[in-house]
């Protein structure tokens, strides 16, 4: 390959390319939409009105600036999205261990996970919150609900995906089933967990949002919808709408940079890049 | 009786394994028998390198796990060391050796040989030094900190070898080691193969469809013919030790590969 060639074809480039070419296209409606509508910035803002609007210290409510404000919903979301995603893998790891070691729990459970994953976020919400008598739990608890489908099912593909002969070796040491699992099942599937996680870590932050426009408070999702209702600037809504999907990306490379953490033999020599 | 004898008898000639009529018979999913392996009887004695070769479906990886183990037999009995093949695998009797190496990559190499130590409980400091004289006797000391995807294939089955060797096992039962390697890589593990044996004075069982190599290795090489699966033929290897790859340009070499060959029944 020419010298070129490698540099067009290297990541950063690609990603480079990437956001370059959203920013341009974003920006030709963004003119359009400019010379066209009456409110233009309720259709499609400039990405500097954007990109200046969190910077200014102008106040967009009380006394918080646009900064303050989105760091302080963020922290509340952030917070409510982590403990519901922690809960979600630490219960989906059990379920995968337990559906691995019996055939009868896997027979019982394993279908009827996927029907949890089919019913709209959205319609389960208000159960939820009916259930558990408080805005701020029902939060938790979907985003909970969200991260433990991709967990169980792709840590239980891990442990279903060592090989025969790691088994027999296993068996020919006369291993205890206990041994098994901290020796083969467990290090083998991290990186299957770990796929798991990377699905479920974004979607914990986007549940944690969406069910926060439902009810008042605070977080990212009720300042995005006041914004909308007309609380306060509209700009509010498109920052939050840009932070968010910048967290929910970080928080795919998070779990990336954590599993690279944990698995040093991912590191070095030739990487099989996901 | 006729047992108490065989085995009293077994006992002075120095027997590791009895292979006493063997058999075995599979049923399919609609209820047919399948004889994958009928009537095999034969002896190994201690220290000696035994080949079991065939064409595929003889039934000498059966037979390989039939004495590991890992299948019971329908039919005949097997001892080792005067012991069933489950009481010899919990006491750790044998070791076994894939056809591929069955690394664990996310263990570094020496990790890897100190694994079946881990399950043994072995305490940490013994664990560290089985393992590296393993490693040393492989001629693989420089790498001990390497993850196995670093290594070649060659290597990488060096480190398989290394692992069953770590657990001091009696027997090594090794299953087409060296068929998914290249040539060259074969031959120079072959010569590493029968240094390791001369000096751990292992009994080797070593499951392969070369004849050259079975020929080359083995004090005695078992001929299994297919449908069904039985052994048609031991042949004595009295080639003289230590072999070097020069005696495959000998006459005596090729007279045997030869014998080997014409003892194949049906295939």
């Amino acid at each position: 390959m020419t010298k070129l060639k490698r540099i067009l074809a290297s990541k950063t480039t690609v990603t480079l390319v990437w956001v370059v070419g959203v920013m341009a296209i974003w920006e030709v409606f963004a003119f359009i939409v400019a010379a066209t509508k009456r409110t233009p910035i309720n259709v499609l803002p400039h990405v500097w009105q954007i990109v200046e609007s969190f910077f200014s210290d102008k106040a967009v409510t009380g006394k918080m600036t646009m900064a303050q404000l989105i760091a302080t919903s963020c922290g509340e979301t952030l917070s409510r999205a982590a403990i519901g995603f922690l809960i979600g893998t630490v219960l989906g790891y059990l379920l995968a261990l337990l559906m691995n070691m019996s055939g009868i729990v896997e027979k019982i459970a394993f279908p009827y996970l996927m029907i949890i994953q089919m019913i709209p976020i959205l319609g389960m919400a208000p159960i939820i919150l009916a259930i558990t008598g408080d805005i701020d739990s029902s939060r938790m608890v979907i985003a909970a609900i969200l991260t433990f489908y991709p967990v169980s099912t792709n840590t239980l593909a891990g442990f279903k995906a060592v090989e025969k002969e790691k088994h027999e070796l296993m068996y020919s040491y006369a291993a205890t089933g206990f041994q098994r699992y901290i020796k083969t099942y467990i290090p083998f599937s991290i990186p299957y967990f770990f796929t798991g996680l990377k699905i479920s870590a974004p979607m914990a932050i986007t549940a944690s949002i969406l069910v926060d426009t439902l009810q008042g408070g605070n977080g990212l999702g009720c300042m995005l919808s006041q914004s909308l209702k007309g609380g306060m600037t509209r700009l509010v809504f498109w920052d939050i709408v840009v932070i968010s999907a910048i967290i929910g990306i970080l928080s795919y490379y998070l779990m990336g940079l954590i599993e690279k953490l944990i698995c040093p033999y991912k590191r070095r020599g030739q990487e099989v890049i996901l | 009786m006729a047992e108490e004898i065989r085995k009293e008898t077994a006992r002075e000639k120095d027997v590791e394994i009895m292979l006493d009529n063997v058999g075995m018979v599979y049923k399919t999913t609609d209820g047919k028998d399948v004889t994958a392996l009928t009537g095999v009887s034969f002896d190994i004695h201690k220290g000696e390198f035994i080949s079991l070769l065939g064409p595929s479906g003889c039934g000498k990886t059966t037979l390989l796990r039939i004495i590991a183990d890992l299948i019971t037999p329908t039919s005949g009995n097997v001892l080792i060391g005067g012991e069933t093949p489950r009481q010899a695998r919990l006491k750790k009797r044998y070791a076994m050796v894939f056809q591929s190496a069955v690394l664990y990559d996310w263990r570094t190499v020496r990790k890897n040989v100190m694994l079946p130590l881990e399950i043994m409980k072995v305490p940490k400091k013994e664990r560290i030094e089985r393992a590296d004289k393993m490693l040393k006797l492989v001629g693989l000391s420089d790498f001990a900190d390497h993850y196995p995807r670093q290594l070649s294939g060659g290597m990488q089955q060096r480190v398989g070898i290394a692992r069953a060797l770590a657990i001091r096992p009696e027997i090594l039962l090794m299953d087409e080691p060296f068929s998914a390697l290249d040539e060259f890589t074969r031959e120079k593990l072959h010569d590493d193969l029968l240094r390791i044996w001369r000096k751990t004075n292992k009994t080797v069982i070593f499951v392969t469809h070369n004849i050259q190599e079975s020929v080359f290795l083995s004090d005695r090489v078992c001929v299994l013919s297919p449908h069904p699966g039985r052994l048609s033929a031991v042949v004595d290897i009295d080639l003289p030790r230590p072999r070097t790859m020069d005696i495959k340009d000998t006459p005596e070499f090729t007279a045997l590969v030869a014998k080997v060959r014409n003892s194949f029944e049906g295939v």
